[in-house]
């Protein structure tokens, strides 16, 4: 599928994602809110996608065990680093429905750092890997 | 002494102190604002055409090689380092009182950006200019600019403590070689660990080749340092990428406090503009 071409497939093995993480994250504020031990799981339908400076955001609306639903907030990686592999601020829109698979934030609240995300369709985006080389 | 005497003295000392005022403090601060550029000439712009080709949109290379990763010691990994980082016993004990009361995250989660030289390790890219007697380096990260004198003066003798100091260089053949002083104390060489006001920074542009540059820096410093601290980094350049903006403000969410103590904010945007703080 043209879309999933587009994204930087970098088949990284978990540790693999980890490192990259890691040193993307090294030079990177914000990070020590995050609980990067683990990686977890959760289904919504995006609220909203902010494609800003520092972080992008996908906010997300996850139904609760109340019959109602709350809205979590996902932090991700600069507009700049995104729109360079393949990202752009309608890669998310207000309805679609998604998987995130997330770092957790250490103190629980409804959120976490983004690592990447599946469609219905199967279609993955990822938020982290190497930039595209380019015939120069 | 008679009170118009009295008057006379005082008017008299104070006219003296501010002539001198003005002979020292005063003009070393101008003088960094009157060295006069002259106009270039159309020889000064056909030489630029002879120098390397530095232009376009460079990026750091991250991770594995000849490269600095800077790692918060406060999340507990140990900084790597292509040189040792050896600190004087006074800026030894200044570093482990840092780490010992270190706040949960760095100021940048503040968006205060970093000085010289984290700024040139930064996961974003970096464009040079080349013009008569200037090498302009525009960061996207925090939407930063260095300006690099090529055009002959000296450094300042008395400079404007800065973040990212200021810059003069010249060029050995293919090298660009830039010399730096004039660093505020504010800053850090890397997380937690500080250095003086007489930190310099020696650094070397070179290309590799066509489309790579290496960036050889050296800091040193008399009061922190026991020896010189050396690292290389390595750019790639992407002709088809251009510098965004980054406005660090625009929508940050994260903080650390006056405590030290890291955060975010998770409250969800309503879809109006943000709010002024």
């Amino acid at each position: 599928m043209k879309r999933v071409k587009n994204f930087a497939l970098v088949a990284a093995m978990q540790a693999g994602l980890l490192a990259v993480v890691a040193s993307v994250a090294a030079a990177h504020h914000g990070f020590a809110v995050f609980d990067t031990s683990s990686q977890h799981t959760i289904t919504g339908t995006v609220k909203e996608f902010q494609w800003t400076n520092p972080h992008t955001w996908v906010w997300l609306e996850v139904p609760n065990d109340k019959g109602g639903a709350d809205t979590w907030g996902f932090e991700g990686m600069s507009p700049n680093f995104l729109g360079r592999r393949g990202w752009t601020r309608k890669t998310l829109q207000a309805g679609d429905k998604i998987t995130i698979t997330y770092f957790a934030l250490k103190d629980g609240s409804k959120g976490g750092a983004f690592l990447s995300c599946k469609r219905p369709n199967g279609d993955e985006l990822k938020m982290f890997g190497a930039s595209p080389t380019e015939d120069n | 002494m008679k009170k118009a005497s009295v008057a006379q003295f005082v008017i008299a000392t104070c006219a003296v102190l501010m002539v001198s005022l003005f002979s020292t403090g005063f003009l070393s601060t101008v003088a960094a604002q009157t060295f006069k550029r002259r106009a270039p000439t159309s020889s000064d712009w056909a030489a630029i055409a002879k120098l390397p080709d530095f232009t376009g949109v460079w990026e750091v290379q991250m991770g594995g090689g000849p490269v600095t990763r800077i790692i918060n010691p406060a999340v507990g990994v140990p900084p790597a380092r292509p040189t040792p980082l050896s600190l004087t016993e006074a800026y030894e004990a200044k570093r482990q009182a840092l780490v010992a009361h270190a706040e949960e995250d760095n100021q940048s989660a503040n968006c205060l950006p970093p000085g010289m030289p984290g700024i040139m390790a930064q996961p974003y890219p970096m464009e040079f200019l080349l013009t008569p007697g200037l090498v302009t380096i525009v960061i996207e990260a925090y939407s930063m600019v260095r300006h690099i004198y090529t055009d002959g003066r000296p450094l300042p003798s008395d400079p404007d403590p800065t973040f990212f100091g200021t810059s003069i260089g010249h060029w050995e053949g293919d090298v660009l070689v830039v010399k730096s002083i004039g660093f505020s104390t504010q800053t850090e060489i890397e997380p937690h660990v500080p250095h003086s006001d007489k930190m310099e920074i020696l650094e070397k542009f070179r290309l590799l080749d066509p489309n790579t540059m290496n960036i050889e820096t050296t800091v040193t410093d008399p009061e922190a340092l026991t020896a010189p601290w050396v690292a290389n980094r390595i750019l790639k350049r992407h002709r088809n990428w251009a510098i965004a903006e980054y406005i660090c403000e625009q929508n940050n969410r994260n903080y650390v406090d006056k405590n030290g103590k890291a955060g975010i904010n998770l409250t969800a945007p309503t879809g109006a503009a943000p709010e002024p703080k």
